[in-house]
């Protein structure tokens, strides 16, 4: 056959050729070369192929299979062991019940943070030149004083751009509240009615290329190409133009004539699995927020982006990236006279951040952006494996527990001509039974538990049964799992000497008590170090949230959007503030939860700054209220009055007072941009996440902000909101009245350790449970083993509760003995974690002592159940059998 | 028990058994069943309907000869069973009952044009 004519793919024969009933072989395949040929006339040599192929999966009907033919040896066999395995597995239901419940737990739990972390890992994935997209960080660091951030001045892309043609595109973002940034009241122009709307960032033209960002309407060449233009989400889109085209439609933020938006594209909704979500990009074309703004190398706030050429090594181009602080930053900070140039030189880096990784590896970077943490990724897996061995560690003990009752099956067998080989093939053909029965049940119950584990975990995750990986990655599981736990008990149950064993000399399943005992004490270790993580990471959180924060968080109310009040705004608060549960209001659009606004400054002493090293610190814009709304003590000086000699006048906390290095901070002159005098000095009060230091902070008397923080007295929280809704519809009756409150938005500053935290103490609690269905068959086993014993003590006189502490003596050893392994490891680990936060708790010994006393009850229990049975039985009952 | 139904492909298969006659194997009858209904249908399908009307005894087969197209394999020719021509007549039988008590569109109501004639 060594002519040229195209032949039907071989593959695919052989498919035929295997499962397909031997008597239709024939005809078939020469069926299926007729029309292979016949298709070849008139079509091409792939699309016959393909043809082919389609048939031949078509002929994979029931009626065309092979079927098993019964007289091999090997299909008699196979058929015998599953035969044995089912038998096995229905006499004794309980410990076949544990095996696979306890399969069944790790193999959900297993898959369910899998899936966890699949979606954690597949953030920012899905650029196609994903290798190329980097994000531009700078880096300062000084011992003292270090950190990492994402602002550079505006003029810093221009500069990469001319520069290094390295760079092929780069592109800036402002995602913060700055401007019209973050948050607007929004509508169409044609339209009277406004809406809220939360997720506005500024964005350069060339980002929408960069990030690849579609476009569904308009062209996204040119979508912010135009000053004042703007990309809208599709969401936002059917929001606010259900079943147009908007692109060339305007929108008016915040009822500013100035302010009118052309559309130029809607863009798709962003995909949950990215670290950006807006809905409006305003363009950056044209854009200056105050004369010279875009040529000032003053002020940080432009978050650059880059595509780099194939080939680019990041590394060098972080090198040369240096000429921004070499001719430009210490430029500027030389003109200024700042004293922080060598300082500069000496600490400031420009590094390049993958886009991929920056969901998982920002620790340390102050983006305000909500990240995962790759180490929560690896410590999640880990614990997945865990409970995953835990479960395999049961059905190892058990399996091997019970081998007795299987010994003299083991012996017949081999007895009558079985090798090793075929033994060993046998229990792992049972083990695979057991685990395709997990895992299926595995399965189904991750199926259930998904919507209480993304509630948990705060993901949107699904399971779909169509999902391409689920059925291979089911098959896989089954046999990995089912080899892997059977090895070893195929192993030991197979090396049984058939004389042994049919003599009766075999010791009755002891032999392996210390491979056993070390097996339970593993399981105990890993659920106690469970137990105290999620503890400890309970004892965080309840630090945070009581912790002395310096401010009252508690029944604060926030009113949203009050800068549309207008020159109105002062009437109203003082109209609130004269209803009954209200005292105080403050007007501003700074508060200490993150996410909202800040502005961060540099500060010397008067006339020093050419001097002295400059002090970082926050400038927040108050009124006079703030102190009072929000309870902060005042150490020292005195609070704003509405004098107007106060317009230069600044508050400033201890920590800035001690940075400053001011003796007597009252009355001293400090200065930014402007000259101030400091008229008091603040108790430092928690303004940011307690992973960080209180920093620096000063206030400073201005009557503008978006929110009117109201402080009700009193228990009548529902009643007095009613009274401030009552009041905002008589002031706005077109714009809805929006509130939030202060110790909420508090809260949710914590989420990620609340997550944490939940998620960790679901897995401790299945990892406890599995180790328990160990615990309890194996307790099970060892009575049934000692009933006779068992009933010649009572016989002989001994108590119940004798009898109790004999059969759970040796259990309880093992759980104190995995208490003393877990301590150290768990006070590694939580020492670890708390290492994050500056503002921590204590590593209370009382936690590990609970921890394993908890563990020890839980154990006793398990235990007591089947050892208390055994102490009230009947003596005659374990005696008469014989 | 063996079904004795028809289904409507079970029904074409048979009757372009009948109409091949000596042509009448899997491969021919998927081609004429294409050529006829215009619709597509796998080789394997047919098959599977050909050995079960073999099984309700409407068929029976015989291997035929070989030929080169088919890489020297003979193939199964099959030929109708007086059973099958029995379900087919009653298939028919069946819809023409039910086509008389169909009502007509009056066509027989309708007075015939009556042509002019010279």
């Amino acid at each position: 056959m060594s002519n040229n004519r195209p032949s039907p793919p071989k593959l695919a024969v052989q498919i035929i050729e295997h499962l397909v009933q031997s008597k239709w072989v024939e005809e078939v395949l020469g069926d299926l070369e007729e029309k292979f040929y016949t298709t070849l006339e008139s079509k091409s040599l792939f699309l016959t192929r393909l043809n082919y192929w389609y048939q031949v999966f078509n002929y994979l009907r029931p009626f065309a299979w092979r079927k098993m033919s019964n007289n091999s040896i090997y299909t008699t066999m196979l058929k015998n062991y599953f035969k044995v395995a089912w038998q096995n597995l229905l006499k004794h239901r309980m410990y076949s019940g544990i095996k696979i419940g306890g399969f069944a737990i790790g193999v959900a739990a297993f898959l369910l943070i899998a899936m966890f972390v699949a979606d954690e890992l597949n953030y920012d994935q899905h650029y196609q030149n994903k290798d190329r997209i980097y994000r531009l960080l700078n880096v300062y660091s000084d011992p003292g004083n270090s950190g990492m951030g994402t602002a550079f001045p505006a003029q810093t892309t221009q500069i990469i751009k001319d520069n290094f043609p390295e760079v092929e595109k780069a592109g800036r973002l402002i995602p913060y509240d700055w401007f019209d940034a973050t948050k607007n009241q929004v509508r169409r122009s044609d339209r009277i009615q406004n809406s809220y709307e939360e997720s506005f960032a500024y964005a350069d033209q060339v980002l929408l290329d960069i990030l690849e960002i579609p476009m569904i309407y308009g062209d996204q060449a040119t979508a912010l190409a135009q000053p004042k233009s703007v990309v809208i989400s599709k969401n936002k889109a059917d929001k606010y133009f259900p079943g147009e085209d908007p692109v060339g439609k305007t929108l008016i933020l915040n009822e500013d004539k100035d302010k009118i938006y052309v559309i130029g594209g809607v863009m798709p909704d962003f995909s949950a699995q990215t670290h950006l979500n807006f809905d409006f990009l305003l363009t950056l074309t044209g854009e200056e927020f105050w004369p010279g703004e875009q040529t000032d190398w003053c002020c940080w706030n432009y978050n650059p982006y880059l595509l780099l050429r194939e080939g680019t090594d990041p590394r060098m181009l972080e090198e040369k990236l240096l000429l921004i602080r070499d001719d430009f930053i210490l430029k500027y900070q030389e003109e200024q006279g700042n004293p922080g140039v060598e300082d500069t030189k000496k600490y400031f880096s420009l590094a390049l951040q993958p886009i991929t990784d920056v969901h998982l590896y920002s620790e340390g970077i102050g983006d305000i952006i909500p990240h995962g943490d790759i180490r929560i990724a690896w410590l999640f897996s880990a614990i997945a494996l865990f409970i995953l061995l835990l479960a395999a560690i049961n059905f190892i003990n058990l399996s091997t527990a019970k081998s007795a009752n299987r010994a003299k099956e083991v012996g017949l067998r081999k007895v009558v001509g079985s090798f090793k080989g075929h033994l060993i093939q046998q229990f792992l053909t049972e083990s695979v039974l057991y685990s395709a029965i997990s895992v299926l049940l595995g399965v189904i119950l991750a199926f259930i538990l998904l919507p209480y584990f993304n509630a948990l975990s705060g993901k949107s995750l699904s399971l779909s049964l169509t999902s391409w990986w689920l059925i291979p990655m089911i098959l896989t599981f089954i046999l990995a799992i089912g080899l892997l736990s059977g090895l070893y008990p195929a192993f030991y149950l197979s090396a049984f000497k058939p004389i042994d064993v049919l003599k009766g000399s075999l010791s009755r399943g002891s032999k392996s008590s210390k491979i056993r005992g070390a097996m339970v004490v593993f399981q105990f270790t890993t659920s106690i170090v469970l137990i105290v993580g999620a503890f400890m990471i309970h004892r965080q959180m309840q630090y945070i949230l009581n912790k002395r924060l310096g401010f009252d968080k508690d029944q604060v109310l926030l009113v949203q959007g009050t800068n549309t009040l207008e020159d109105r705004l002062d009437v109203f608060k003082n109209e609130l503030v004269s209803l009954k549960n209200i005292n105080h209001a403050t007007h501003t659009n700074y508060l200490p939860v993150s996410g909202t606004k800040r502005d961060q400054n540099l500060f010397w002493k008067q006339g020093r700054n050419k001097i002295d090293k400059a002090v970082s610190a926050q400038l927040w814009s108050v009124d006079e209220d703030f102190l009072e709304t929000l309870d902060i003590k005042l150490v020292e000086g005195r609070n704003f009055t509405d004098m107007a000699s106060d317009s230069s006048a600044i508050i400033i906390n201890e920590s800035m007072a001690k940075a400053m290095n001011l003796e007597n901070p009252v009355g001293a002159k400090i200065m930014n941009f402007f000259n101030w005098k400091v008229i008091g000095v603040i108790e430092d009060f928690h303004f940011e996440n307690m992973k960080e230091n209180i920093k620096p902070l000063s206030l400073m008397r201005r009557n503008f902000g978006s929110v009117l923080a109201v402080k009700i007295e009193g228990d009548n929280m529902s009643a007095t909101i009613d009274q401030v809704k009552h009041k905002w519809d008589e002031f706005m009756p077109k714009q809805p009245f929006r509130y939030t409150f202060l110790d909420v938005a508090f809260t949710r500053m914590y989420e990620d350790v609340q997550r944490t935290g939940s998620v960790f103490t679901a897995f401790a609690v299945l990892a406890i449970i599995v180790a328990c269905l160990g615990l309890f068959g194996l307790s099970a086993f060892m009575i049934e083993q000692r009933s006779k014993e068992i009933s010649i003590r009572k016989v002989l006189g001994a108590s119940m509760l004798g009898i109790f502490k004999l059969m759970t003596f040796n259990f309880t050893r093992l759980v104190l003995v995995s208490f003393l392994l877990a301590t150290p490891i768990a006070w590694y680990l939580v020492d670890q974690w708390l290492g994050d936060f500056q503002y921590r708790t204590t590593i209370d010994p009382l936690i590990f002592m609970i921890s394993g006393l908890l563990a020890v009850a839980i154990a006793l229990v398990t235990i007591s159940y089947e050892s208390i049975k055994a102490g009230r039985v009947n003596p005659a009952q374990g005696l008469r059998s014989e | 028990m063996k079904e004795t139904g028809l289904g409507e492909f079970e029904e074409v298969i048979l009757l372009l058994v009948g109409i091949l006659g000596q042509e009448a194997y899997a491969f021919k009858l998927a081609e004429e069943f294409e050529a006829q209904t215009k619709r597509s249908v796998s080789i394997g399908a047919v098959h599977s309907t050909l050995s079960r009307l073999d099984d309700k005894g409407f068929l029976t087969s015989e291997m035929g000869q070989a030929t080169a197209s088919r890489g020297g394999r003979r193939k199964r020719i099959y030929t109708i069973t007086a059973s099958g021509e029995r379900a087919l007549q009653a298939a028919k039988d069946f819809r023409v009952s039910l086509w008389r008590r169909y009502p007509t569109l009056g066509t027989s109501d309708l007075p015939m044009l009556a042509l002019p004639t010279d």
